[in-house]
């Protein structure tokens, strides 16, 4: 008997923990994209580029002395301006198209191929790693955690309630929902749909901005980070529900639980595609996903 | 052409006209075409040549997409998939046994066998969903090969040894540039003209019915199942076939060619040539490997002209190159027949 609880003690829970911290790390990115599909109806797939501009700037303000802690604040505000400039200046302009969901998912897949080779040209090709901001490991459950893991895993339950109060107990929250269900309803009650929208965008992206803070010191920064986090996000917001905030919570856990405990079986490298095996059986067994959609019943 | 016997009717078959004017524009490509060859086998060049091959290759992988993208409206991010198991296979079997049919063979029969089964899965769902699962597959698919130790996991597979190709009238090595060039380009406009006369049928017209409205046509007695499979096969299968080219030209295969990056440069070229025409995924080709190679020179950094270029023509040009040419075409093809 000793033999399995020394295997859980051992081998399992730490796992699952690091696999915790990574599941966190994945709902704070796919929590912008299921934002900006469930509500604008639109495939950002340049969010992973956004959460890697928000890892460089924290890096390049980090590096010029500013504390971790004021960066927290600084880099989502900083972002909201650039998400609401793109909304504006390129996703509108082909927003009213037929084809909105191919079109809007071609033109952030070109603004993504941009952002990623502005960053190679602006910071080098090469991976850097700004310092853990809290030092120091915690014992959970007789496990040694780094203490920023556990940080990591409070402050992102912390954003993840907060931003699913915002949109789903407030007035501001409430004039989203109704611009994504009916637009043209909303805008004759005097909703400002086109504002709306761009502050919704720009809200996604600075989340996105607000991950590439939080992860930068765990996964390094470098400028593909965003593609390879980008298809995890996907996964999990495709099996969660596209636009579901519980969706893209339970589904992010589960997928990085599933990762973390089948390495332990087999090998590694196999986990990736045994999650978009997964994704690809949700699609075609229950396309609309674990949970609903946002703003939609 | 099956659109000859449209050519009296009156009302204009604007859709045979459009087709017609995409041949036009094809014949123009080959003409263009044998005049680079020409040159090239005249300078003893075999750099451009080859580079002008693969592009013709990519083209073939392009065309797929604008099957799936031009006629079902169907966004594939995988396309890949079936171009780089195309590379695989073909590879693979000429390093048994050094024959070009038995590579294409192959290619055909195992392309259109995975694609059947795909498309029973991708195509039971719509729109963005479809999307996602054509990139999750390729994706599997990737990272199982990338994985996969017995077929050069990482690496890839190299050696590939030079091929005869036997043509009933003559053979050549695919190692020879201007041959193998000339081949490729009758071999890419053979798969433009087969996808051509297919769309151009009364099943073409079906999935062009199907794009505009979906719900409609099975009151019409139409089975859009059917349809819609038919087209993801005829897509993965002409993907395929473009594929099995690749290692004859550069005697290697890797798990790039499976990658997402393959798929999006596709789609890439697709939107830059002209969603729809057929004949802009062989121009859109052309145009991008050239200007890759172009800026390429120039900077390492083209992806960022690239996708300057690409937003810009989402933008402002959503037909694409073809969409701003096509249609003086049609006008003076119109024009001549009254």
């Amino acid at each position: 008997m000793g033999g399995i609880t020394d295997y859980i003690q051992f081998v399992l829970a730490p796992q699952m923990i690091t696999g915790l911290a990574l599941g966190v790390a994945v709902v704070l990115v796919a929590l912008g994209l299921t934002i900006i599909f469930g509500l604008l109806d639109v495939i950002n797939m340049a969010h992973g580029e956004f959460y890697a501009v928000g890892a460089y700037l924290a890096l390049a303000l980090g590096a010029s002395g500013i504390s971790f802690w004021i960066l927290l604040v600084i880099v989502p505000l900083v972002m909201l301006p650039v998400g609401y400039a793109v909304e504006r200046g390129l996703i509108q302009r082909v927003f009213n198209l037929p084809d909105r969901h191919v079109t809007t998912l071609l033109l952030t897949f070109g603004l993504g191929l941009v952002i990623e080779e502005a960053l190679k040209i602006i910071f080098g090709a090469n991976t850097q790693r700004p310092p853990t901001p809290i030092s120091g490991a915690v014992e959970l459950m007789g496990v040694l955690l780094p203490s920023y893991r556990l940080f990591l895993i409070v402050i992102g339950a912390a954003i993840v309630i907060a931003v699913a109060l915002i949109i789903n107990k407030t007035t501001l929250g409430s004039l989203v929902r109704a611009a994504a269900f009916d637009s043209n309803m909303a805008a004759s009650l005097g909703v400002p749909v086109k504002r709306v929208f761009a502050w919704t965008f720009a809200f996604g992206v600075a989340l996105a901005g607000l991950a590439g803070v939080l992860l930068a010191p765990i996964y390094s920064v470098f400028p593909t980070m965003g593609r390879d986090f980008i298809f995890l996000a996907f996964t999990v917001v495709i099996v969660g529900g596209m636009g579901s905030i519980a969706g893209a919570v339970v589904a992010g856990l589960l997928l990085t639980q599933i990762q973390a405990i089948s390495s332990l079986i087999v090998p590694p490298v196999w986990s990736d595609p045994l999650l978009f095996g997964i994704m690809v059986v949700m699609l075609v067994v229950r396309p609309q996903g674990l949970f609903g959609r946002l703003g939609h019943g | 052409m099956a659109d000859m016997s449209s050519r009296s009717q009156k009302p204009v078959d604007r859709l045979g006209l459009a087709m017609r004017a995409s041949h036009v524009l094809v014949a123009i490509f080959v003409v263009l075409g044998l005049i680079c060859a020409a040159i090239g086998a005249a300078n003893q060049d075999t750099f451009f040549l080859r580079l002008a091959t693969e592009a013709l290759i990519f083209a073939g992988l392009a065309l797929s997409v604008d099957i799936l993208l031009g006629y079902t409206g169907l966004l594939s991010l995988g396309q890949a998939l079936y171009f780089g198991m195309g590379a695989y296979i073909s590879a693979l079997v000429l390093k048994e046994v050094p024959s070009f049919w038995l590579a294409m063979g192959a290619v055909l029969v195992a392309s259109f066998v995975v694609s059947l089964l795909a498309g029973m899965v991708a195509n039971r769902v719509r729109g963005v969903y479809f999307a996602l699962v054509t990139f999750g597959l390729a994706q599997v698919a990737a990272r199982a090969v990338y994985n996969t130790r017995a077929i050069g996991a990482s690496d890839g597979l190299i050696g590939i040894p030079i091929v005869p190709i036997n043509l009933g009238f003559g053979t050549f090595m695919s190692s020879s540039p201007a041959p193998f060039f000339i081949f490729t380009l009758a071999f890419i406009v053979i798969l433009y003209l087969i996808s051509a006369y297919i769309l151009d049928t009364p099943f073409g017209r079906i999935l062009v019915a199907l794009r505009a409205n979906e719900r409609r046509v099975p009151f019409l007695g139409y089975s859009t199942w059917n349809a819609r499979l038919a087209a993801y096969v005829l897509a993965g299968v002409v993907a395929a076939l473009s594929g099995a080219l690749y290692p004859m030209l550069r005697g290697f295969v890797s798990p790039e060619l499976l990658f997402f990056a393959t798929s999006g440069n596709a789609v890439i070229t697709v939107v830059t040539g002209g969603v729809g025409t057929l004949a802009g995924a062989l121009y859109g080709s052309v145009i991008l490997t050239v200007l890759k190679s172009v800026v390429g020179s120039m900077t390492e950094h083209h992806l960022i002209v690239i996708g300057l270029l690409f937003m810009a023509v989402v933008i402002f040009l959503p037909k694409g190159l073809m969409g701003l040419v096509r249609p003086r075409i049609e006008r003076m093809l119109s024009g001549g027949d009254r």
